[in-house]
């Protein structure tokens, strides 16, 4: 053979190769997204890291006493190594401390008690399952901090605080709480951990659900005891999913501004987060290394939480065999649990809607007499004359808050499509190619926009658009809320994937189904539950987003959220919960259709 | 991989707008000589939705009436004084606001030599109002916030002096907004650590002790106040808030410094509520040194305007009396025009103006400090 036919040879190798490569769909599915997401998300990444060692404008350099547009480490020295008046200590040290508290403690509160409800719903046989069931995500579609609101106005009292009223518990019941329940660490963490708990019920729930009965049918006929079961078997499978709980909670409770603003103001209790909100007024430099250190964080649990789902364990959980669940029961318990579960979940679910709706009736705070309750802040006429406080007309006669409803409505669609189908394609993607690096990288990168604050990505996509021109209004919008919402996608898409086993879609392979009819018609049939979750979840997000459109919405009335802050900040307490009411109600009435057209539904990715 | 970021950020450039910006500088230059029957011909020539940021809920009652009146299309944006200078330093045409009306005289000096932001005065005012009102920023109106406390019980702190605030039994009774959320709170007690404050911070001490301040490890007594009142201080949320809590009947004993303007909301107890300053006229004494604190709300077009003679005709508009109606109609709003008078009831601005501490931006800017140690203050 002469050299020329071995470069022959060698050449066609190369393109036998390349084509066997990209004749795998689940190959190119990774190139594309490796591609498209280094964009979305090292770009800002890179900028924001720019700005943390650029001096700004304004006050930064005249502190700084260097010219604007230079780079230094000012930034750097002055966050972390300022002794003169505490200023280090102030502006970051305790708020680091704080947030870790708040965030750890969050985190394991969701995983307890949604892991903990997702047990008993998926595997006992527990009473009143289907209103546990619906109402477990209650706390999730409401903005959080309107729990941060309610546990404020239902628990302050004049011994604490503001000292000034006192709130249902100690106006009606007579109880005065003390003031680390009401505000600080403690019920900071606690409406966090409530909030973020629905994350917890759908991921363990949707894994305990499909799980293969084999493994603990073989354990029972073995006669191991339940815990040992247990311990043994159900909490080493749903370990993937406990940890992107953990995850997606910790990363979530580090970057949550409105609920340490509501709960910790008052005593002075200080997170990262609302550091950074203040930091970025007048010292942005500082803010964005804040930024860095939280998405740091993150970065340090996302590596450990690939490296448990990353390894070459497995942890299919649905295969081809199937398996019938047994339902553990509860015996003489299962009423009292039952009752327990009702109560809390009512406390923590209804009760404040029952509180939004009252709030936005009454005229003066405080006053719940029937003389001081009017509609007029839902259909009144000609406001402006006669309570002199917010818009003219009630808000379902208010164009501007319907123009809004459709907005955030077509936002959150659109959103959850595109965040939802490419979540999909990333699971199958990464799942198909466990173990390659390209996989894990686009795993990674695909979570990546989770761990930023979605505060700072907010403003590094409006720094950025400002160089695109026509990169505005609702194209902006969604592309940030797709990006931003892809982990939740992704992660279910990931989640689901993994459970299959690969002899499912191997039947379909030999008799020669192509690819995309593989997909429609097997893989996501068995596992329809996680993935509409996967497009439900970005769709309830986006409904109730707040900190991530703030900068970014071309006026304030565009979207409903905004709306309700500005309204909220003025003090228009009556519109603000009215509104904060028609969202909750909007996104009740969406996973109700959902749920009769396809019989899916956010709980439903769990069941009961 | 860094290929990949250059090539993309140089078709990001190449994406740029390069379309020439009208210079706006021009056109006030230009719309200043214009008599009102041509500055509205002006404006119904340009085309498109005029757009404007304000933090002041008002600007939107006051821009529906504009409208009307000049069959203007308008959208009127209520934001918070800080997301209006984010949007101004990033936005890029298009969306952005060819005008604002915004608070907080340090940041908007910034916001001037930065290039973000141009004055424009409009003739019919220009020799009514004072230079400073004029000059480097118009001034739309002055808003104060005030010492106002709660008057129901027997323990009504009816104060005539501000040390009386650091007193130890006021602790937790002083209710003021976090001066890190909201900049024109920051600026007042930057103020009061300026010499002329501090030196009458000293004197008013002294007439409440009896006997010179000991100043022990504070740079003056503005720093001692300060410090002092922080440690009584417990932040509420809003304004608004603020003025709700402490005129519930169980808030007797409570002292806000909120604004003055929230006394018209109907959600307010306001019968349970007294006005230091209001009190001091009637009785013929003074609240030493100081009764709260006023600052100015400017009205600016945005460099980047694409519709500036709408701009400068709705300021031409906001400054007459009408044009301040949907502000002057209740109390709490200043026009610095001294014929826009008042609301009965309330005191005129140049007795404000002698009473409560105005901010001054260069020293201010110059503070950053004085910030520092006003944190470590909010913190502990």
């Amino acid at each position: 053979m002469d050299q020329a036919q071995t470069r022959n040879f060698q050449a066609s190798r190369l393109k036998g190769r390349l084509q066997a490569w990209f004749s795998k769909p689940a190959n190119i599915i990774l190139l594309v997204f490796l591609i498209s997401l280094a964009v979305l998300t090292l770009y800002p990444l890179l900028s924001m890291l720019t700005e943390t060692v650029t001096i700004h404008t304004g006050r930064e350099a005249r502190a700084a006493k260097l010219t604007a547009g230079s780079l230094s480490l000012y930034h750097f020295e002055r966050l972390f190594a300022t002794a003169e008046n505490d200023y280090s200590w102030i502006q970051f040290y305790q708020p680091f401390l704080n947030t870790l508290i708040v965030s750890v403690a969050a985190s394991v509160i969701a995983i307890l008690f949604g892991g903990v409800v997702a047990f008993l719903v998926t595997r006992t046989n527990l009473k009143y399952k289907k209103f546990v069931s619906a109402v477990f995500t209650f706390p999730y579609i409401m903005p959080s901090w309107t729990l941060a609101l309610f546990w404020e106005t239902f628990f302050k009292n004049v011994n604490i605080g503001l000292k000034t009223s006192n709130g249902i518990m100690a106006s009606v019941f007579g109880v005065f709480m003390p003031e680390w329940f009401v505000y600080g660490a403690f019920p900071i963490a606690l409406v966090l951990g409530l909030h973020y708990a629905p994350f917890a019920y759908i991921l363990i729930g949707g894994i305990l659900r499909n799980m293969d009965a084999n493994l603990e049918e073989a354990a029972t006929i073995l006669k191991t005891s339940r815990a040992r079961i247990i311990w043994k078997i159900t909490l080493p499978i749903v370990k993937p999913a406990m940890l992107s709980t953990f995850l997606l909670v910790f990363a979530s409770s580090m970057s949550a501004y409105s609920v340490p603003v509501f709960l910790g103001s008052p005593v002075r209790y200080y997170v990262l987060s609302t550091k950074m909100k203040s930091l970025m007024d007048s010292y942005p430099g500082q803010a964005y290394i804040i930024v860095g250190v939280m998405i740091l964080f993150g970065v340090a649990i996302l590596l450990l939480n690939q490296k448990v789902t990353n390894s070459r364990k497995q942890f299919t959980t649905v295969t081809g065999k199937s398996g019938q669940i047994s339902k553990i029961s509860l015996g003489k318990a299962n009423r009292p649990l039952a009752i327990i579960l009702v109560i809390i979940l009512l406390l923590v679910a209804v009760v404040p809607l029952i509180t939004f709706a009252l709030e936005s009736v009454i005229i003066k705070a405080g006053d719940y007499s029937l003389s001081n309750m009017t509609l007029d802040f839902w259909i009144g006429t000609n406001l402006s004359e006669r309570l002199d406080q917010g818009d003219s007309t009630g808000i379902l006669l208010n164009p501007k808050v319907w123009n809004a409803l459709v907005y955030s409505l077509g936002l959150a669609v659109t959103c959850a499509l595109i965040a939802g189908t490419c979540g999909i394609l990333v699971g199958y993607g990464v799942a198909k190619r466990r173990g390659s690096k390209l996989a894990s990288w686009v795993n990674s990168l695909s979570f990546f926009p989770y761990l930023m604050p979605s505060l700072a990505f907010g403003a590094i996509y409006l720094a950025m658009s400002s160089r695109i021109p026509w990169l505005r209004g609702f194209l902006l919008l969604g592309l940030v809320g797709s990006v931003k919402y892809l982990p939740f996608a992704s992660r279910s898409g990931v989640n689901a994937m993994l459970q299959l086993s690969g002899e499912i879609e191997e039947a379909a392979v030999i008799t020669g189904v192509p690819w995309w009819k593989r997909m429609i018609r097997v893989i996501f049939p068995i596992q329809k539950s996680s993935f509409l979750s996967g497009y439900l979840l970005p769709m309830v997000s986006c409904m109730r987003e707040l900190s991530l459109f703030v900068l970014l919405v071309p006026t304030s009335n565009t979207i409903l959220t905004t709306m309700l802050m500005q309204y909220s900040e003025k003090g228009w307490a009556q519109f603000g919960n009215a509104i904060n009411l028609l969202i909750i109600i909007v996104v009740l009435l969406i996973n109700f259709i959902v749920n009769k057209l396809t019989g899916a539904s956010i709980d439903k990715g769990v069941g009961g | 991989m860094k290929k990949f970021v250059s090539l993309l950020l140089a078709l990001m450039m190449a994406l740029c707008a390069v379309g020439a910006l009208a210079d706006v500088a021009a056109d006030i230059e230009a719309g200043q000589a214009l008599s009102h029957d041509e500055l509205v011909e002006k404006a119904k020539a340009e085309s498109g939705t005029f757009v404007v940021y304000g933090n002041t809920s008002r600007i939107s009652t006051a821009a529906e009436e504009f409208a009307a009146l000049y069959d203007i299309t308008v959208e009127s944006n209520n934001l918070k004084d800080q997301e209006i200078y984010t949007k101004l330093r990033s936005e890029n045409g298009n969306s952005a606001a060819d005008m604002v009306m915004i608070q907080d005289g340090a940041q908007l000096t910034d916001a001037i030599d930065e290039g973000l932001v141009l004055n424009f005065v409009p003739a019919a005012v220009a020799d009514v109002l004072d230079e400073a009102d004029q000059q480097p920023a118009l001034v739309h109106q002055y808003i104060n916030k005030l010492f106002i406390y709660n008057n129901l019980g027997d323990n009504v702190p009816a104060i005539k002096n501000v040390w009386e605030l650091t007193a130890p039994e006021m602790k937790g009774n002083v209710i003021f907004k976090n001066p890190e959320s909201e900049k024109v709170n920051m600026n007042f007690l930057v103020m009061c650590t300026k010499d002329e404050w501090a030196d009458k911070l000293a004197a008013a001490y002294e007439e409440w002790k009896g006997e010179a301040i000991d100043l022990g490890e504070y740079k003056n007594a503005g720093y001692k106040w300060v410090a002092e009142f922080l440690a009584n201080v417990t932040f509420g949320k809003s304004d608004t808030s603020i003025a709700e809590e402490v005129s519930q009947e169980t808030a007797s004993g409570k002292i806000g410094l909120f604004v003055l303007s929230k006394l018209r909301s109907s959600s307010v107890l306001t019968d349970n509520l007294t006005v230091a300053q209001y009190d001091a006229s009637a009785e013929g004494y003074e609240v030493k040194p100081f009764a709260g604190f006023m600052y100015p709300m400017y009205t600016m077009i945005n460099t980047q305007a694409t519709r500036p003679y709408t701009g400068m005709l709705f300021i031409e508009y906001l400054m007459t009396q009408e044009g301040f109606q949907p502000w002057g109609k209740s109390i709490g709003a200043y026009s610095p025009n001294a014929a826009i008078t008042v609301n009965e009831g309330d005191l005129t601005i140049d007795v404000w103006k002698d009473t409560l501490v105005m901010e001054d931006a260069e020293y201010i800017l110059d503070s950053f400090e004085v910030e520092d140690f006003i944190l470590q203050h909010c913190q502990n």
